[in-house]
Order: structure tokens, then C-alpha cells, then sequence
């Protein structure tokens, strides 16, 4: 199957400033592989050199094998969807999808076949002589995709499409997306800002930061199993404890926080000394107070914010550390309301500690 | 006094300077051109209307070979100007949008430089140049031709450059994405978003060369090279019959036939434009 894409040492300096740092990635063949991370990460930076529009200033883009960095852009088997489209403006839509098919040997009416075929996948018929000034923002996106997708690339890449959206039309374009994909086979590379839209469509995301891949995984992995307080932080809501780690005898770990002592089931429980523990607001049980029991700080109701499906209550621990949690709205929980908070050591996770800057 | 101080007031004093302005600036145009339908020969004492200066059988502009001619000559050096300076500024601002080494700004700040040159120093320094440094050239139609060229170029490059800011690299680079070759990323896309742009500095560089005076006249040769705007000069001391009104009047027509319709049909292009992104923002 095509559709490989292996980042090998990739660098790409702007002047003198790093923008992707020596990244390596593997993206096999039809997988919808997510790049994730804030702006100015790198993120957009490595899809332009997979796309060509960059050149790397070293590191290889091994494509299907072939390493492609010094080819040139419309010598590439892969394709883009741009964040705004770049539809052309005095082309009509059937203009603006057919307009990559001029350099395929195919005669005239497989060319209107083609662009018949995929303008009906992308729910588009009839709109062949819509200029896109006609369209609305989800009609144009879907022509970027089948101006891209009609030459059935080896890699489609996606530079935040649903970026220019409103919400409700994002949600529903996830989910067509991914099931598009996951149709047709070919591999995804998808670049977005947004964790949720990063968690509901990839197979694999790759968190970025600086310019460096913090962290691979499932959108599972990476949101249950964070390696790092960024990745912890930067998708979802965490709670980022800090103490004292110490060994436990099991093969868990002892993480002392004041004059408390916690066990941690998970991450790097082989952390000794200084160390940063994380959990999840929904991982953590609001119990009455003077609850008794391994893991269980007392603390206050500090504040209790209304979430609409449920509540983010924020608990004052004793040492001063505030903790969000997610609970039921219907729990009676008034600022003030002295409570005891559960810390289930399977969800209390010992991250890595942060390269040295 | 109170509505002076009043800031929901028409500004009275703004507006009566800016009407005293637009009648001062038309005036002497608008009289200009009533003389040029004046039944006489004076150009200044009104005789009745008729159109005898522009197709009577003597010295009107339809029959007076000197009048003729340089209508004739006006209007090739406007061709050329628009053949040879739109080309050149196009290509001009394709490469110094191109241009990221040293020396980017440089060049740019050059090709403003013959938008602020006075007009006679450029006119001077082009005859010394014609006469000294290519004599074989020499003077005449070839060399009027280059020099309106010379300085209408920056109009192109400055009009051209602004549209090609405003497009951006996206849309090349899906050219190239979508397996187009630079050739035609070029032709498919690049020229066709310039077109307004084309389109507007044709018709700048076509009313510059038609109102063109310095440099126009000291690059002339003999009567053959005479332009409208040099026989204007030239016989405005001499004898001069409403029939030079009445070129005056065609070439203002001429010029301002060529604005309005470029004008027409950028605002048909970019309006276009705009009106997509107020849909997209509808929507």
C-alpha cells in the first residue's frame, strides 16, 4: 500500500530561527496522523516541506521510500487543502477541480468523469458552474478537498481546513472527514491548533512544541498517558502536582507533597527526587469530608463553575494547591463547603521531567 | 457662535472651499472646451455654436493635416508606451516580488525614484543621452517612445505590485500543489488575478503618453513627431483658431474615455472579489 511518509533529522532554520528541530516521524500508509501543538510550534512549517512549498535546510522526506526534500513541488505526489481554500477566484468550481488534471495523460471525458465522480463524493453536484464567490465557507472546503482528492495522491495534507468554520459546521465536517478518510484509504496528515478536533479525528497525533515533537500516540495515549506537562497541559484540562518522589516498595511510587504522602501508579514511577505528577479533573472523586482511605486530601469548595453537562469544581487543598475537578451539577457544592478529594494512584501519573531549556 | 460649537453641524466653511476649488479646477476646462463649439474664430468672444472646428472642410481637426498628424502621432506613442512599459512593469513586479536577497529594497526604492524626478531634468538627461550616448538612435518617434516608457514604467510596476501584495503566494503555490509546472502557474493563475491590475496601468500609462509634454517635446525630431500637446504649445502664441480647442477637447475625451472605462472594468473584476468575501461572511 502507498502512502508512507518517513520525517528523517528534518530542519528547517528561518534565518537564524529554528523553526522545526531535527523531528523524526513515521506516518504509515493510510493513517490519519495529526500534527498538534500552539502556533508557532513548527507544526505548519514541517506540512509546507512535506508539501514542497519549503525547502528544508536538512533531513530527509522519505516518500513511499523516495526521499522527495529536494523535489520540486509539482513534481509531488501529494496534495493540500489549504486553511483558506486558495480556491481560484476566476475559475468556477468544476474549473477549480479539474484544473490539476491537465497534467495527467487522460483523455477529455475521463477528465469530466473524474471531476463528476468526486464532485458527487463531496455532495457537490451541480455546483460545477458556481464561481467560488457563490459558495458558503463548508461548500468551499469541500472543493478544496475534491480539487485535492481527484488526484487520488499518495498524501493528502491538511493545513487547519476547518480552521475558518463556525463550531456546529466544524463538529459535523470532523466527522465526515475522518469517515471520508478512513473510505478512501489515503494517508492523512492534518495539522490543527484545536486538541479536541485533534482527539476526535486522528489515529496518531503528534504533539509539537518548539519546533520539537514532544510526544507520539493514539489520541488515548496522549491524553490518558501524557509524557510531559505541556502535553498534559496543552490537551485538556490537568491538574499538575509537584513533590517529592521516593520509592514505594510495588511498583508504583511515593510522591511526597508536604507533609502528605501520595502513591502514583502510572508514568515515570521510577522518578527519584524532585518530580511533577498529573492528574485528569474527571479522574479525581469528591468525597464528604473526614472521608478516610489511601490518596484522599482535605480541602474547600473554592469555586463551582457551571460546565452546562457538568460542573468544574475547584478544591482548595490544605497546602495552598488548588485542584480543578469535574463533578455532576447536581451535587450540592457551595464555595466554602469543606470537602475530602480522591486521588486514585492509577490516575496520578508521574510526568518527564522538561529537557533543560 | 453656538453653531460653530455645535459638532452636529455641516462643516459650512469645509464645504464652500471645496466647492470654490472644483469650480476653479474646472472652469478653465469647461471654457476651454465651450470655445472649442464656438461658430467663429476667436477664442475668446462666443459666436454662436456650431462644430466646424472639429469637421469643417478648413483647419478643423478632421481636415488640418498639422492638426491631423499629431493627433495621429499622439495616439501611436500612446500604443507603443502601453506595449512596451505594461510588459516590462509586469515582469518587473513579478521579479521584485521574487526578490528576497539583498538589495530587494534597493531596487524598489530606484523604481519609485522616476515617479518623484522632475519631469524636465528626466526630460534633459534622456536628450543628452539620445544625442551623446546612442546618437545612432537619435531622436524621434523610437526615442519618445523609450522615453515615456522610462517613467511610465513605475506606474505599472507600483499598480502592478500593490495587486500581487494583496493576492499573496497561496494561490501559486496551489497551482504548483495541484501539479502545475512555474510556466503555467504563471499563465493559469498568476496573470489572470493580475488582470485588473493590467488592466488599470494600460489605461495610466495611456493617459500619461497622451498627456505627456517635456519629455514628449525634447525628444521630438521634426513636424512628423509632434504630438497634441506640443502643437497646443507650440501655436497657443502663434494663430491660434478654436480648432486647437478642439483637439484639446478630442484628446481630453480620449484620456478620460480610457480612465472611466478602465475604472469600469477593474471595479467589475475587484468588486467581484469583494462581493465574494461578503457572501462568505453571509454565509
Amino acid at each position: 500500500m502507498e502512502g508512507e511518509v518517513r520525517l528523517e533529522q528534518l530542519k528547517k532554520l528561518f534565518d537564524e530561527v529554528v523553526a522545526v528541530d531535527e523531528i523524526d516521524l513515521h506516518m504509515p500508509p493510510g493513517e490519519f496522523f495529526t500534527l498538534l501543538g500552539p502556533s508557532g510550534c513548527g507544526k505548519t512549517t514541517t506540512l509546507r516541506m512535506i508539501a514542497g512549498f519549503e525547502r528544508p535546510t536538512s533531513g530527509r522526506i522519505v516518500l513511499d521510500g523516495v526521499d522527495v526534500a529536494r523535489v520540486a513541488p509539482h513534481k509531488r505526489n501529494v496534495n493540500t487543502v489549504f486553511q483558506s481554500y486558495a480556491l481560484f477566484p476566476h475559475l468556477d468550481v468544476g474549473g477549480n477541480v479539474a484544473f490539476g488534471l491537465k497534467y495527467r495523460r487522460l483523455t477529455a471525458k475521463e477528465r469530466s468523469q473524474r471531476v463528476a465522480a468526486i464532485l458527487d463524493r463531496v455532495r457537490l453536484s451541480g455546483f460545477e458552474r458556481r464561481k467560488p464567490s457563490q459558495l458558503s465557507g463548508g461548500q468551499q472546503q469541500r472543493v478544496a478537498l475534491a480539487r485535492a482528492l481527484v488526484l487520488t495522491p499518495r498524501v493528502l495534507l491538511l493545513d487547519e481546513p476547518l480552521g475558518a468554520l463556525d463550531a456546529r459546521l466544524r463538529k459535523d465536517l470532523q466527522v465526515e472527514l475522518k469517515a471520508l478518510q478512513a473510505d478512501i484509504g489515503v494517508t492523512f496528515v492534518f495539522v490543527t491548533h484545536d486538541q479536541e478536533e485533534a482527539l476526535t479525528m486522528s489515529d496518531r497525533v503528534a504533539v509539537m512544541r518548539d519546533g520539537r515533537v514532544e510526544q507520539v500516540g493514539t489520541p488515548r495515549e496522549v491524553y490518558e498517558e501524557p509524557q510531559t506537562t505541556f502535553v498534559a497541559d496543552f490537551l485538556g484540562v490537568s491538574n499538575i502536582l509537584h513533590g517529592e518522589a521516593s520509592a514505594d516498595g510495588g511498583d508504583g511510587c511515593r510522591l511526597k507533597i508536604g507533609d502528605r504522602s501520595l502513591r502514583a501508579a502510572s508514568g515515570e514511577t521510577g522518578a527519584r527526587g524532585e518530580a511533577k505528577a498529573m492528574i485528569r479533573p474527571e479522574r479525581i472523586g469528591l468525597e464528604p469530608h473526614g472521608s478516610d482511605g489511601e490518596n484522599r486530601l482535605p480541602g474547600m469548595v473554592e469555586r463551582n463553575v457551571f460546565r452546562g453537562g457538568s460542573s468544574e469544581i475547584h478544591v482548595r487543598l490544605v497546602g495552598g494547591d488548588v485542584l480543578k475537578v469535574t463533578a455532576p451539577t447536581d451535587e450540592d457544592l457551595h464555595e466554602g463547603a469543606p470537602v475530602t478529594v480522591h486521588l486514585p494512584a492509577d490516575a496520578l501519573r508521574i510526568l518527564r521531567p522538561d529537557p533543560e531549556p | 457662535m453656538s453653531r460653530l460649537l455645535n459638532p452636529w453641524g455641516r462643516p459650512r466653511w469645509l464645504v464652500a472651499v471645496t466647492a470654490l476649488y472644483i469650480a476653479w479646477s474646472i472652469l478653465p476646462v469647461a471654457i476651454a472646451i465651450l470655445f472649442a463649439f464656438n461658430n467663429g474664430r476667436s477664442r475668446t468672444t462666443w459666436q454662436g455654436f456650431s462644430i466646424r472646428w472639429f469637421t469643417g472642410a478648413t483647419g478643423s481637426v478632421l481636415h488640418d493635416p498639422a492638426l491631423q498628424s499629431s493627433l495621429k502621432h499622439t495616439l501611436l506613442l500612446a500604443v507603443m508606451c502601453v506595449g512596451l512599459s505594461v510588459p516590462l512593469g509586469v515582469t518587473l513586479a513579478l521579479g521584485l516580488q521574487r526578490w528576497r536577497g539583498r538589495g530587494g529594497g534597493t531596487v524598489n526604492t530606484l523604481m519609485l525614484l522616476p515617479l518623484v524626478t522632475p519631469e524636465i531634468v528626466m526630460g534633459v538627461a534622456l536628450l543628452l543621452l539620445f544625442l551623446r550616448v546612442f546618437p545612432s538612435l537619435g531622436l524621434g518617434t523610437t526615442a519618445q517612445a523609450i522615453g515615456q516608457v522610462t517613467f511610465t514604467l513605475s506606474y505599472v510596476v507600483v499598480i502592478t505590485r500593490g495587486r500581487l501584495v494583496s493576492i499573496g503566494r497561496e494561490y501559486e503555490e496551489a497551482a504548483a500543489d495541484l501539479g502545475a509546472p512555474p510556466r503555467d502557474q504563471l499563465l493559469r493563475v498568476v496573470l489572470p488575478l493580475l488582470a485588473p491590475a493590467i488592466i488599470a496601468s494600460a489605461a495610466v500609462a495611456f493617459a500619461l503618453s497622451i498627456d505627456d509634454f517635456v519629455v514628449t517635446q525634447y525628444l521630438s525630431s521634426d513636424a512628423s513627431t509632434t504630438t497634441v500637446s506640443m502643437l497646443l504649445y507650440a501655436q497657443a502664441r502663434g494663430a491660434p483658431t478654436p480648432a486647437l480647442n478642439a483637439i484639446a477637447t478630442v484628446a481630453l475625451v480620449i484620456t478620460l474615455a480610457t480612465l472611466g472605462l478602465a475604472f469600469l472594468v477593474y471595479r467589475r473584476f475587484v468588486g467581484g472579489a469583494e462581493a465574494a468575501v461578503a457572501t462568505a461572511l453571509e454565509m
